[in-house]
């Protein structure tokens, strides 16, 4: 009985933490007062003229901190400047979701609520705090959309505001950076920072000092995002993919030359096709470890043909490959495959090989967030993943209440049991409901499937717009416009995203939006379960904005991919009807059972990505660390003197010393950077085997810190040695160190992009999981 | 080693992390010894000076750090939480729904711990009950007179079957307190704690026999200990290359990417095998009852008898039996090789598939010999030393066989934590 009490007693107390660390909606009483004062302060500040607004914003900056009577200042100054720049009114829960950002939270606001705002309000808030903030969002367009839409609130705040995307030269780059706010995509803001990681004089850097990030869309930045690596690679002379392999592995037969894993995740040559291609490669033993990069041309040339498919998984255009996003069903513009796949792709479409090379350096998402001193961020859909923010970024959610309630009707799933059942269902209801004129918004999960819709829509007579890849300027056109009387549009997950759907067309009047929200508002339908509840609900969400009529339902089947994939198991729990509708609880059950386990899989791959980068990431700031004072100071002069004092004094007699110091300074970040490359690939190839250690009971990651550790305590000795040898050798003129002459030549250009979803890497962590699982057996056993 | 662990002590949350896992473990050991409600201690006390009962009852005492037999409020230890998370992990093989609960990740995950929680309450319900019926019956203790629950009412019975189940939860509790917040395994810690805990009783019997023998005892079980160190730590590192990414770059990994064969391999578990199985004939021979048949002389005098050659062979060859048989189902060459193909793995020189599983099973099989050699050895030798260590219970003894070897490997496990913590804090490390 006691034992039982003690467990309840547990119970209890877990249950009480779970309750208070919930992330519950903002407590509105905190902000009562305060909002009653800026209603009543903001009758005054509307008699100042636009200087005088200004200078008294810039007044704020006095103040040691942002304290309550600072806080209404800036939401008076802030509602006002908002009201005469945009003509917009910012309503309370705003003004609270801007104070919630500037206590550092992740807030949630729903679509239509007004993101954009309350994040320049805080933005400002910080700003006149004397921070720089960087704004981040998903994509170029929105980040210069967003900067140059609040660029007249922040002026009558005196807040200076920059943006930076793709095409920014070095200098508008710098400028922007140098701004009170910058607006960049993260990958923009990232790459900039690996950037800066090449420069070998202080003149060029484009970053300062990072201080505070508010992220918009934080839920996919942070969450979905977080473990693509940004990459900045360099051009080396080694070899390419050859087209010799390609051209072999084309002959392969499936079945009989190589195999495929049920999930089509893995193919493999049997032992026929190894000696196919041995022979047709001159008789070469490709398995005794001398031929490993033939080896692995051949892998990457058999994963290249038997597992991507051209048009799914990506797109050929103006002779180049495009990858396809599949979470977001769009074509990834930045996106590349690790190098030996992506040539491989190239080299199967018989395409100009695009430039390949080593990787310089690489920071994931989570790492680059990590820099800042202080991170907040806004999303619709926050409370999802709630748990995750506060585990990976140790950051709290605020639920901002909508400033009108939400009436959009949510229907039951419609689960069916073949694919083709459920597209005729859908068929079916999108006809009948666009006879009303209702607009209708289609979700769909991939390329193929939206223009597989499409054109099922059109023999059905049905005319629809299809967002799937193209620019994101061109789809947030259209996207605002699907609220349109008797539109209907297909679209990929996240098309068109940070864009309001307003009832009756982005330019329709208050009588077109009052005939649509009659005929009960935007009727969103998903084409199935997205691999989370939280991208369910971001397409839902993007019905019933400020209180509109809206409606949403998700038709689904037990033979889509999603149930497939995860719960393999499923079968119907009843006989479908002749439609092929299945209405009983145990198959609905099987779809969510599917999505809780999608969910747990890419969180487990996640939390394990993240064990693994975060001692990386760690070493990454001592070298870099290093590297600045080798930057900013005599840091490599003093250490050659050291090292090689002789001919040290030498050259300083030769040339002067202040050559020297350039010298001395361009030798060491060489191989500095040199050397850490190399180590990002040690790394690399660790961790691909690392998992074997858990069968001699090890633990895999503490086994990878130790072999990281300890390859990274010579690091900064070998790489001033390394330079003293340099110094032997090199040329030495005017304008410092020839270093090309000496064999030492930097990449001869740059480039950087993202790494898509590896699958490699995913796989190796199944694995893992397999041999742990067996372990674990074995070792409980015990 | 010191200097290690000074550091380790240095690091602020290191250290409240160990004086956290020390602390929970000196309640636990208060605890230990705290009899429960109605034991008569003074008797139960008498009675465990002329104990002479051997087999599971002892091991299982054993493993509760001798907590078992003065039936104290944690008596059952930690072997029903144990017991119970193999029944589930089992049951997920077999309970669909369990299946799925497996596979939903974290919050799956959390509900079978909490079945597993559920589970452990019932069993040390059971096995309480079982063990103070036994102790109100006099059968605890094989011939022992005294009454170890004077006042046998049920309401006193229910009183000790109540406590000690209270005392299994909170252990559970510990052990997860340990693993959350602590250093190591709280599982496997507590159960390094409670064989440790009889050192202290086991020397000073020894010591009771002349100073010179417990001199030769104590140097015999370091060299014990140290060679168990040397061999947990033995592997062949079969080196794999994985060509799958990269292309037109060397192999960086070098010597860093191999797949480990521990010398041995199978752990404790033959020995635990072995040891149950040579209780069997014991067991049946007194199910049957003492009619004086000829096979019951031969069980009592060359079974049992733990010195004897002949029990000493039989468990010796038994252990590397079943180390052979243990490695064989729980290591599969096959599955290893195949997945090692699947992704893009080879052993250079070797080709994927079945030669890369006919050369594992190779160097396995070879480097089992040694292994279970040394099982067998590490298993037998207290065997030999009967007459010192006394009592005829090797099994009993902290320095013999089983003990030695789950207390080093718990050991090693723990230090090897600890290091991995200070190794991300930039810290030399422990076995450096």
């Amino acid at each position: 009985m006691a034992g039982v009490v003690a467990a309840f007693l547990t119970r209890v107390k877990s249950g009480f933490q779970r309750l208070l660390e919930r992330p519950s909606t903002v407590d509105l009483k905190k902000y009562k007062d305060l909002l009653t004062s800026v209603r009543w302060r903001e009758e005054k500040v509307a008699e100042l003229s636009d200087e005088e607004l200004t200078a008294a914003a810039t007044a704020l900056r006095e103040r040691k901190a942002l304290d309550q009577q600072a806080q209404v200042e800036l939401c008076v100054l802030g509602r006002e400047a908002a009201r005469r720049a945009l003509e917009q009114r910012p309503y309370d829960m705003q003004l609270v979701g801007a104070l919630e950002l500037l206590q550092g939270r992740v807030v949630e606001m729903g679509t239509g609520e007004g993101k954009t705002l309350a994040g320049a309000l805080a933005a400002a808030g910080y700003a006149v705090q004397g921070r720089s903030v960087h704004v981040m969002s998903v994509n170029d367009y929105l980040a210069r959309r967003d900067a140059e839409w609040m660029r007249p609130v922040y002026e009558l705040l005196g807040v200076s505001v920059g943006w930076v995307d793709q095409e920014s030269s070095p200098e508008e780059r710098r400028a922007a950076y140098a701004c009170d706010v910058t607006y960049g995509a993260v990958s923009e803001i990232g790459f900039d920072v690996l950037r800066d990681r090449l420069c070998t004089s202080v003149a060029d850097l484009v970053h300062r000092e990072p201080d505070v990030a508010l992220i918009d869309e934080a839920d996919s930045v942070l969450v979905d995002e977080a473990r693509v690596p940004l990459v900045m690679a360099g051009s080396t002379d080694d070899a390419q993919a050859d087209p010799e392999v390609a051209a072999i592995v084309r002959t392969l037969r499936p079945g009989q030359h190589y195999e495929r894993d049920e999930d089509n995740r893995n193919a493999w040559l049997t032992s026929r096709g190894a000696k196919l291609v041995e022979k047709a490669l001159g008789d070469i033993d490709l398995y005794s470890g001398d031929h490993s990069d033939r080896l692995a041309a051949v892998n990457a040339a058999l994963h290249a043909q038997a597992l991507l498919t051209r048009d799914v998984d990506y797109i050929v255009r103006d002779g180049k490959v495009h990858l396809i996003n599949t979470s977001r069903g769009r074509i990834a513009l930045l996106q590349r495959w690790p190098d030996g796949l992506q040539a491989a792709v190239e080299a199967k479409e018989r395409l100009k090989p695009t430039e390949s090379g080593e990787v310089l350096d690489s920071i994931s998402v989570q790492g680059l967030i990590g820099r800042y001193r202080r991170v907040c961020g806004m999303t619709g859909t926050a409370q999802a993943v709630a748990e995750q923010l506060r585990e990976f970024y140790d950051l709290k959610v605020s639920v901002i209440p909508p400033n009108k309630p939400c009436v959009r009707v949510d229907a039951a799933d419609r689960v069916f049991a073949t694919v083709e059942q459920k597209e005729a269902a859908l068929i079916a209801e999108i006809v009948e409901a666009h006879e009303t004129g209702r607009p209708i918004l289609v979700g769909t999960l991939d390329v193929a499937e939206s223009e597989r819709i499409a054109s099922l829509l059109a023999e059905a007579g049905v005319t629809a717009v299809v967002l799937n890849a193209k620019n994101d300027a061109e789809e947030a056109a259209i996207v605002a416009d699907a609220g349109a009387h008797a539109a209907v549009t297909v679209s990929t997950q996240m098309a068109g995203r940070g864009t309001d759907i307003r009832l009756g067309g982005a330019g329709g009047s208050e009588a077109d939006h009052d005939k649509v929200a009659e005929l009960g508002g935007l009727y969103v339908m998903s084409c199935g379960h997205y691999g989370s509840s939280r991208l369910d609900n971001q397409l839902r969400g993007r019905s019933g904005r400020q209180g509109d009529p809206g409606g949403s339902v998700v038709y689904c089947s037990l033979a889509d991919e999603l149930v497939v994939q995860f719960a393999p198991e499923a079968t119907a729990g009843s006989e479908p009807d002749e439609d092929g509708r299945l209405e009983d609880s145990t198959s609905a059950r099987f779809i969510e059972h599917a999505q809780k386990v999608a969910e747990g899989v890419n969180l487990d791959i996640h939390r394990n990505t993240w064990r693994y980068t975060r001692l990386v990431e760690r070493q990454r700031g001592l070298v870099l660390a290093y590297r600045d004072d080798v930057l900013r100071t005599d840091l490599a002069a003093k250490q050659l003197a050291e090292q090689a004092p002789q001919r040290w004094a030498e050259l300083v007699e030769e040339h002067t010393a202040e050559v020297m110091e350039k010298v001395a300074r361009q030798i060491t970040l060489h191989h500095l950077d040199q050397r850490w490359s190399q180590h990002l690939a040690f790394l690399g190839d660790v961790r691909e085997t690392i998992h074997l250690r858990a069968l001699a009971r090890e633990t895999p990651i503490d086994e990878f810190h130790r072999v990281a550790i300890g390859e990274f305590r010579g690091i900064m000795k070998e790489i001033s040695t390394l330079a003293a040898e340099s110094l032997e050798s090199v040329a030495i003129t005017e304008d410092g160190a020839d270093l090309a002459a000496a064999g030492l030549s930097r990449p001869t250009s740059t480039w950087t992009y993202m790494v898509h979803d590896n699958p490699f890497d995913s796989e190796a962590e199944q694995a893992l999981q397999r041999v742990r699982a067996s372990i674990r057996k074995v070792k409980t056993g015990r | 080693m010191l200097s290690a662990f000074r550091s380790a002590l240095a690091t602020p949350d290191l250290r409240r992390k160990i004086l956290f896992t020390l602390m929970i473990i000196a309640i636990y050991r208060v605890g230990a010894t705290i009899p429960s409600p109605g034991v008569s201690y003074p008797n139960v006390k008498r009675c465990l000076e002329n104990v002479d009962d051997q087999g599971v009852v002892q091991l299982l005492n054993l493993f509760s750090g001798g907590a078992l037999l003065q039936l104290s409020v944690f008596a059952l230890g930690i072997m029903p939480y144990i017991t119970a998370s193999i029944i589930i992990q089992l049951l997920t093989v077999v309970i669909p729904r369990f299946e799925q609960l497996k596979k939903e990740g974290q919050s799956g995950q959390g509900k079978l711990t909490q079945f597993t929680r559920y589970l452990t309450i019932a069993l040390a319900i059971l096995q309480a009950t079982g063990i103070v019926a036994m102790a109100d019956r006099g059968q605890l203790f094989g011939n022992c007179q005294d009454p170890i629950i004077p006042n046998s009412n049920i309401f006193t019975l229910i009183v000790i079957v109540v406590t000690m189940t209270a005392g299994t939860a909170i252990i559970m509790w510990f052990g997860e307190l340990i693993t959350e917040r602590g250093i190591g395994n709280g599982m496997s810690l507590l159960m390094f704690i409670n064989i440790a805990a009889r050192i202290p009783a086991e020397g000073a019997a020894i010591l009771d026999k002349g100073g010179v023998t417990f001199a030769v005892v104590c140097v015999f079980a370091l060299l014990i200990i140290a060679s168990v160190v040397f061999v947990e730590q033995g592997q062949r590192r079969i080196p794999v290359q994985y060509a799958k990414r990269m292309i037109g770059r060397r192999m960086y990994g070098g010597t860093s990417t191999y797949l480990p064969l521990k010398v041995n391999q199978a752990g404790v578990i033959p020995v635990i095998f072995a040891s149950s199985l040579l209780y069997l004939p014991d067991l049946i021979s007194r199910l049957v009852g003492a009619d004086g048949a000829g096979w019951q002389n031969f069980i009592a005098n060359y079974i049992v008898k733990q010195d004897s050659w002949v029990h000493i062979s039989v468990y010796f060859l038994l252990i590397i039996f079943f180390t052979y048989f243990y490695i064989t189902i729980t290591f599969n060459v096959n599955e290893r090789a195949d997945e090692m193909k699947k992704f893009g793995g080879f052993i250079p020189g070797i080709r994927p598939g079945r030669p890369t599983s006919e050369y594992l099973q190779f160097v396995l099989s070879r480097i089992t010999l040694p292994g279970s050699l040394y099982l067998g050895i590490i298993a037998v030798l207290p065997n030999f030393f009967l007459e010192v260590t006394d009592s005829g219970q090797n099994q009993n003894f902290p320095f013999g066989g089983t003990a030695v070897l789950i207390m080093v490997g718990v050991g090693l496990d723990t230090v090897k934590q600890i290091e991995s913590q200070l190794m991300q804090r930039n810290y030399e490390g422990f076995l450096k």
